[in-house]
């Protein structure tokens, strides 16, 4: 039986667009509002955020939640 | 949409830290250990027994509100962090009072009885367990 962690893991460019503007985790931490472990878990992959959390991450960076956060395969989506 | 609860502390915020931290904390453990000492040397079932039996037990809430309110201040990860941390500490608390309560039948008391008084500051070490578990997986 696969859980929904085997089926829709997923990456994520924060460490890519944060590095682009030169924002160190702590700044990154404190413009979205949440702790300096939160960002590295984020960036790390160890950790996906809310969906809330997410939109504001897409938000700060101007981008489109897709355009930072996407499924790592879509080969191992959950099939309806 | 509130992403967060992570936010910079004020003077007044820093008082209660204080408080939340040190201050209660500490009146808690005065007011434990008195009790302890003190109801052995009264007599049992006395006003005075039950005045003492109760006193740490308003310190002991104002820690427990104190924490509720440290997780409400924490962002989505603490958050699952704690949770984590509680999943794992609750099972646990529940099998050392379950083993507990078992060797008590069986006659196996100890030197003194597995009383629940006894039993748990052994509880707090499941819950420090799980919390440090839970980070390690998260950093």
């Amino acid at each position: 039986m696969s859980s929904i962690d085997d089926t829709v893991a997923m990456k994520n460019r924060l460490r890519v667009l944060r590095a682009e503007r030169d924002w160190s985790q702590a700044e990154l931490a404190e413009r979205l509002g949440v702790s300096r472990q939160t960002v590295n878990a984020i960036e790390t992959e160890k950790y996906d955020p809310s969906l809330p959390l997410a939109f504001a991450v897409a938000r700060l960076f101007e981008l489109r939640i897709e355009d930072v956060f996407q499924p790592e395969s879509a080969s191992t989506r959950a099939k309806p | 949409m509130n992403a967060s609860t992570v936010t910079e502390p004020g003077p007044r915020a820093k008082k209660k830290s204080l408080a939340s931290y040190i201050v209660v904390p500490s009146l808690f453990v005065v007011a434990y250990f008195g009790a302890r000492g003190g109801i052995e040397n009264v007599e049992p079932r006395s006003g005075a027994a039950l005045a003492l039996a109760l006193l740490p037990v308003p310190f002991l809430a104002l820690l427990i509100w104190g924490y509720v309110r440290a997780v409400r201040r924490m962002d989505e990860l603490g958050r699952r962090i704690q949770l984590e941390g509680l999943a794992f500490a609750f099972p646990i608390a529940l099998l050392i009072v379950f083993t507990a309560g078992l060797l008590d039948l069986a006659g196996y008391h100890g030197e003194q009885n597995w009383d629940l008084p006894r039993l748990w500051p052994l509880m707090l070490l499941p819950y420090w367990g799980g919390i440090a578990l839970a980070h390690r997986r998260y950093s």
